[in-house]
Parts: C-alpha cells; structure tokens; sequence
C-alpha cells in the first residue's frame, strides 16, 4: 500500500523543494552553448532542456523550474514525463547525489537494484517481484546518496512505474493511463505496492542476456568497470561535479566496495519468465535475510 | 628490460577491490585488474628489484625453474611499461 513520503531525510526536501515547477522564459543558451530541440546541457549549477516538442525546461540551484511552453496547447504527460526523468536527475546530480538507472525493490530494509540500459528489462522483472511480497522501491531511476562513509542510501522512488503492454501481461501487474500518446507505455500499479522509506542500497544487480538463467557475483576490477558504464546519468553526474579522474577513480572504488554487485543473466523467452524470475526473487529474500541476521 | 624496476606513481592510481589491485592509468583512464601472479608481481615492483629477481623470487615461492616463467614474467612487465606504469633503471 502506498504511504505519503514522511520527507525525514533532507535530501527529500530539498528535491521536492527544488523540483518545483513555473511558468516563466527560459534562457536560450546555458555557459555559451545554445540548446537546441532535444537536446539537454548542464553547466555548473544550471540545467537547461529543450525538448523536441518545443518546451524549455531552466533550472539554476536553489531557484526550482522554471518551464516555458511554446503556443498552442500543452501535453501535461509530457511534462510530468520530463520533470520526473531527464530534469529531476539533473536537480539530484547539481545536488550532490548519484541518480543511476535502476528499477528496485525492498526487502527486510534494504534495497535490491537492478541495471542494465533502456529495454534490459528493469521494470518488468521488479514489477514481477512485487507479486512475491517484495514491494516497488523504485522504476527506471535509483537516486544514491553517498554522503555517509561506508553506506549507500537510497532515495525513494518518484516516478510511477511503466510497463509495456506485454510486459503489464507477463506480471499481472494492473494497468492506468498511457504514458502518453506517442509513447505506448502503460502506468502501471505494482501488485506488491511500493516503499517510501529511506533505505541501504544492499545489492546492484545488471541484467543480461545468456542461454541459463543465473546469478554471479561481481569482483574487483570487473565492478569498477561496470560502475561506469551506468548509462544515461553518468555524463550528469560527470557534468555536474566535475570530478578529476582520480576523485572519480575513488567514487567508483567506494561504491565497488560498499556495495554487493552481481549479474543476473538469462534467456529472454516468455515462457521461462516467472521461473527465471523466481530464482531473483529467491535471491533476494536469502540475501536480504542473511545481511538482518549479521546486523543482529 | 634490465634494470632496477620502479613503479611511476604519477602516472597512475590504485586501489585494492577484494582480492585485486585496480590501477588506472592517469592519461588514459583504461583500467587495469591484477589479480593472482600479476599482483604477486606488481607488489615485487618496489625499486629494489630487477625482472630477473622477481622471475626467481616467484619461481621460488612456487617451485618452479625460472625459465618456466620468464616469458611469461616478461610480457607482462613489458605490457605495463608500455602502459608508463613502470620503468627500469
């Protein structure tokens, strides 16, 4: 069941503060660099979109949104579309935290992520978990605070969770509104509901294609190199603060060693899901329980 | 290569991820992971050692005669002066 956000972490505040949206003109250009229909630039505490569709999003840091619609009538999906995506990670990034593209789910308090780019299949397999009592953490965005030596916290999730029609099919989950016209994707509820709470990033999961369905863990080299490859935030988060390579070089080694890293490879067959799907489901509860019982 | 062999810590950082040492190039940002021999020998690379005394200290920690291992021993210390992560003195 769905709770209200109690906003006791502040970074919760701050990105509700900071997300707020009004009508005003949006520059044409951000640090000398014009901005043209679908393109996106951030430029030290500002970010400047242009969509293709002809609406400008501003940000500068402590100011919230401002949004610039061109004549004639307005999509509201497609604002709610971009507030929450490419415009609620650059607030994160300009904001010290670490968006990654990762659908999740709770378990026993901590979070399970799962990674891999646009079509892997992140919505689809958590939306499948959330059936076997491990709720929705978060779709398509995971906003990582890394503030606190030898932790990783993760934000709750702000984006409701969309499914293909196959993919609503396949996991039983239960369909809303399409995304929007242009885009035939379904909001969808997650049967298990979803977690609202602040909670410990325990495992980082990416999903691939091979021909048996299993688990792996990660090690050393292999989870730096893969830490990189987060797709569509790393150049925010590269943009936004700038690191030299070696306080980049660092940032990956915490990560790598604070948290759990594995893959989960399996055939992309229809008809091996649920059983596939099972074995992470097993994983996670085994893994989530075996952290409770050290922490005891 | 002849020659004491030392690391060039400028050119390069490192960090130790389970059991590996990850060391990245400075100028280029590639990633290398050494694991096993390779950080065995990595670690033997402290300015006090030439390649020829790192072939026999390995091949005595390992019994094995130091020709099994020299070529071996070689392309890899050659791959990471290539790097610039090394030299010889």
């Amino acid at each position: 069941m769905n709770t209200a956000p109690t906003l006791a972490h502040p970074a919760l505040a701050m990105l509700a503060r900071e997300n707020q949206l009004r009508e005003g003109t949006a520059p044409r250009e951000l640090g000398g660099v014009t901005v043209e229909p679908g393109r996106h630039w951030l430029h030290e505490d500002c970010f400047l979109l242009h969509t293709s569709s002809g609406l400008r999003f501003f940000y500068r840091k402590g100011e919230g949104v401002i949004i610039e619609r061109p004549a004639g009538p307005s999509d509201p999906a497609e604002e709610y579309l971009w507030c929450n995506g490419s415009i609620y990670a650059a607030i994160a990034c300009i904001n010290g935290l670490y968006p990654i593209h990762a659908s999740a789910v709770a378990c026993n308090g901590q979070v399970f992520a799962f990674t891999g780019p646009s079509g892997a299949g992140k919505s689809t397999l958590v939306a499948q978990l959330t059936r076997h009592a491990l709720p929705m953490f978060c779709d398509d965005t995971l906003v990582l605070d890394l503030s606190q030596p030898g932790q990783v916290l993760c934000l709750p999730g702000h984006k409701r969770l969309k499914l293909w029609p196959d993919a609503v099919e396949l996991t039983g989950a239960r369909p809303a509104e399409q995304v929007m016209a242009s885009v035939p994707k379904f909001y969808s509820e997650p049967a298990g509901g979803t977690v609202v709470d602040v909670l410990p990033l325990a495992e980082l999961c990416f999903l691939e294609d091979g021909d048996h369905a299993r688990i792996e863990p990660l090690h050393g080299g292999e989870k730096m190199v893969r830490l990189q490859d987060d797709h569509y935030t790393t150049d925010m988060i590269m943009a936004a603060s700038r690191p030299d390579r070696i306080a980049r070089f660092a940032q990956l080694a915490n990560l790598a060693r604070t948290i759990r890293l594995t893959r989960f490879v399996r055939p992309r067959d229809a008809s091996r899901f649920a059983v596939d799907a099972g074995l992470v489901e097993r994983h996670v509860k085994a893994m989530a329980g075996q952290v409770s019982e050290q922490s005891r | 290569m002849t020659g004491i062999l030392i690391k060039r810590p400028e050119r390069f950082v490192e960090t130790d991820i389970d059991d590996e040492v990850v060391v990245m190039d400075l100028d280029s940002g590639n990633f290398f992971s050494l694991k096993d021999t390779a950080l065995e020998i990595w670690r033997l690379v402290d300015g006090s050692r030439t390649s020829a005394d790192i072939v026999a200290e390995i091949a005595a920690a390992y019994d094995l005669t130091e020709s099994e291992l020299a070529a071996d021993i070689a392309a890899f210390l050659d791959q990471a002066q290539a790097a610039g992560l090394l030299e010889a003195q």
